[in-house]
């Protein structure tokens, strides 16, 4: 039996307004539903804009995306319904307690009541920081923001969970807690759409993944697989290299 | 409009405001110090010419009637403290001159030489031609007395003072005149003149506030000044308002509420209900603190007008106006101190246009008409028509239909910059 696919892109493009390279140029992937689905590739070659673009926080010239079968250009608000964002950047509010944000961006779910207090208690164990809930942001170590910005995306239970270099300025501690969670999150049958730069995090990660390059797909699949096919590479790191190149990207 | 979400996004805001203390201090403290020392200010000004008294340094050549007359009228009038030597030496025109100019007299007076004599030598040469049917002019055309003015002085100062000085000197000339032509009068005239008592106040005039009921408030600077920085001070939330957006934006959390099914309308809404509230507590304490602290200051009571209802849909849309403005400038604003330094400068224009440091009547013409477009004229005048007009809703109607004019624009300008940035 065939299932739907999770995200299907076609023939996306998007120009940013003011420049004559096309950040997104005619691509198209297809997310498969319950893969780790890895976007990499280097600085400037798209996978910001394609991960804005599936958000709902850039809108794009040309193609068809769906998310879980909804239109993303006529379905925006479904689509919303259904996807949850840990974007790069830690999107909290400093001067609010871990509790207080939760409960605000649960809220604004449409969650409420003990429903929302339970889930928010839930996810702050299963990230160990049940004994923080109660500290502003502000006083939070980086790997303590990490966390609650990964817990704020996964709130309401999305069917897709997009992360945009989720582990980056942790320490190992953190960075193994979130992964290992990210499988756990996975195995209750969350798709998970991941950028990163760290080839070796997305090799064990990772069920599927895209390069893409100068807002291209270079290639897509299965890691193993990826390696397995190129001549002279035995990891994904080198995989990343041969097809992306040396060259210094700004 | 789904509630869950907005009552978060409410609660969301009241906790950002909350935390932010100086934002807060902004918002209460600052408005209600600026009131109270606007008001004590202002009260100061209306009352300088009745208990400030003014140095004055005079000359007087004339040593005569109408010297000693001039002289008298001014101390009479209690608002000079008048000197006629400078560390105990007489002075001359140009020691005078310099002496003002310095600043230790606001105003020098020169009454000249022979001042009487030549009054007099015109008023015989008068009533003698009138009597004998001649047509004569007179000797002299007229006394000049010099008056020498701070060059520091406000022109607004200098025009109260300017016409108190020429009422005193018509009142003395006439006085002057009328005894001087009745002694003329009586050297050639069987009729004793000397008697004639006329009273100074034949013409008077009855000042009263043009309103129309009977319920009159009596208008103060309190009234005029607790309307026009409350609009002030109300406007001021655009910087804090702002600011929270920006911040906002720089932290990532708009970002993550992009990426919900928040629509821009609910996050504006939670924004909007939370700002009316502290305007409404802002407009609150202003006005009871006019009621209740200022006759303990020593300042003149805050009265309502006859229906202080009225004030409430001024307060509102006045509110939101300035709510709305604050959530443009947040929108356009690329940074924290683009929207501070706009916000103030603008609003700070909007309130001299507006009326609310000098009455739009005294402006010149195209600045006028610019107060017109002034939201916080709007607002100023809404609250004028109920405290001081005695206006009903009728006569509010206006200028809350454009205060929400204005607010609907405003945030039409926000939804449309939200709308390009996606």
């Amino acid at each position: 039996m065939q299932t739907t696919p999770a995200i299907k892109i076609k023939n996306l493009s998007k120009t940013y307004r003011g420049s004559d390279v096309p950040a997104v140029d005619s691509l198209s992937l297809t997310v498969p539903a319950g893969d780790i689905f890895g976007l990499l590739g280097p600085n400037g070659a798209g996978k910001t804009t394609v991960i804005h673009i599936l958000c709902g926080l850039q809108s794009f010239d040309s193609g068809d995306v769906l998310v879980c079968n909804h239109s993303l250009r006529t379905q925006l608000n479904e689509v919303k319904r259904l996807i949850g964002v840990v974007p790069q950047d830690i999107a909290l509010y400093p001067s609010l307690t871990a509790f207080e944000n939760l409960k605000v961006f649960g809220g604004v779910w449409g969650m409420k009541g003990t429903a929302l207090t339970e889930r928010i208690n839930e996810l702050l164990t299963f990230f160990g920081l049940e004994n923080s809930k109660h500290r502003y942001i502000r006083t939070f170590s980086g790997g303590m923001k990490r966390r609650i910005n990964l817990i704020a995306g996964l709130l309401h239970r999305p069917q897709i969970l997009f992360l945009d270099e989720p582990t980056v300025g942790v320490d190992v501690q953190s960075k193994n807690l979130i992964i290992d969670n990210l499988k756990a999150i996975h195995r209750e049958g969350c798709t998970i759409v991941y950028t990163s730069h760290y080839m070796e995090e997305a090799e064990m990660l990772c069920t599927s993944i895209a390069f893409i390059d100068e807002g291209k797909l270079i290639a897509a699949g299965a890691p193993e697989a990826l390696i397995a096919q190129s001549a002279n590479c035995s990891s994904l790191e080198a995989l990343y290299l041969q097809l992306t190149g040396k060259k210094l990207r700004d | 409009m789904p509630m869950t979400p907005l009552k978060s996004l409410i609660y969301k805001d009241s906790l950002l405001l909350i935390r932010d203390k100086a934002g807060l201090c902004m918002m209460f403290l600052m408005p209600m110090l600026l009131v109270v020392i606007m008001a004590y200010l202002q009260d100061s000004a209306f009352n300088v010419m009745q208990e400030t008294r003014i140095p004055l340094l005079l000359i007087n050549n004339d040593h005569d009637s109408l010297g000693i007359a001039i002289e008298r009228q001014m101390e009479a009038s209690g608002i000079f403290a008048i000197s006629r030597e400078i560390e105990g030496k007489t002075v001359d025109k140009n020691e005078m001159v310099q002496a003002v100019a310095s600043g230790d007299f606001m105003i020098g007076v020169v009454i000249p030489e022979n001042a009487t004599r030549n009054i007099r030598k015109n008023v015989k040469r008068y009533v003698t031609g009138v009597f004998n049917g001649q047509n004569i002019t007179p000797a002299v055309d007229s006394v000049q007395v010099d008056i020498f003015i701070d060059p520091v002085a406000k022109s607004s100062f200098l025009q109260t003072l300017m016409s108190a000085m020429r009422e005193y000197a018509v009142r003395t000339e006439s006085d002057f005149l009328f005894k001087e032509i009745s002694a003329e009068v009586e050297k050639i005239s069987p009729m004793p003149m000397t008697g004639i008592q006329l009273s100074r106040n034949q013409v008077r005039f009855r000042e009263q506030y043009a309103m129309p009921d009977s319920r009159r408030t009596i208008p103060n600077s309190t009234q005029h000044n607790i309307p026009a920085w409350s609009m002030f001070a109300i406007f001021f939330i655009t910087i804090s308002l702002s600011g929270n957006m920006i911040k906002e934006r720089e932290d990532g959390s708009f970002t993550r509420l992009r990426t919900m099914p928040c629509p821009h309308y609910l996050y504006i809404s939670g924004k909007v209900a939370v700002y009316l509230f502290v305007c409404l507590l802002q407009f609150t304490a202003i006005f009871l603190m006019g009621i209740y602290l200022f006759p303990l200051l020593g300042l003149s009571t805050l009265t309502l007008g006859a229906q202080p209802l009225l004030l409430l849909p001024v307060g509102i849309c006045s509110a939101l106006a300035a709510i709305s403005y604050g959530v443009t400038i947040g929108k356009l604003a690329t940074s924290h101190q683009q929207a501070a330094i706009f916000a103030s400068i603008s609003v700070v224009i909007m309130a001299a246009t507006g009326g609310i440091w000098i009455p739009v009547f005294a402006m010149p013409e195209a600045i006028q008409w610019v107060s017109h477009i002034s939201p916080l004229n709007w607002g100023l005048e809404g609250f004028y028509d109920v405290i001081l007009r005695g206006g009903s809703l009728r006569n509010i109607l206006p200028e809350c239909a454009a205060s929400l004019a204005f607010a609907v624009l405003c945030l039409w300008v926000a939804n449309q910059k939200t709308h390009e940035s996606i």
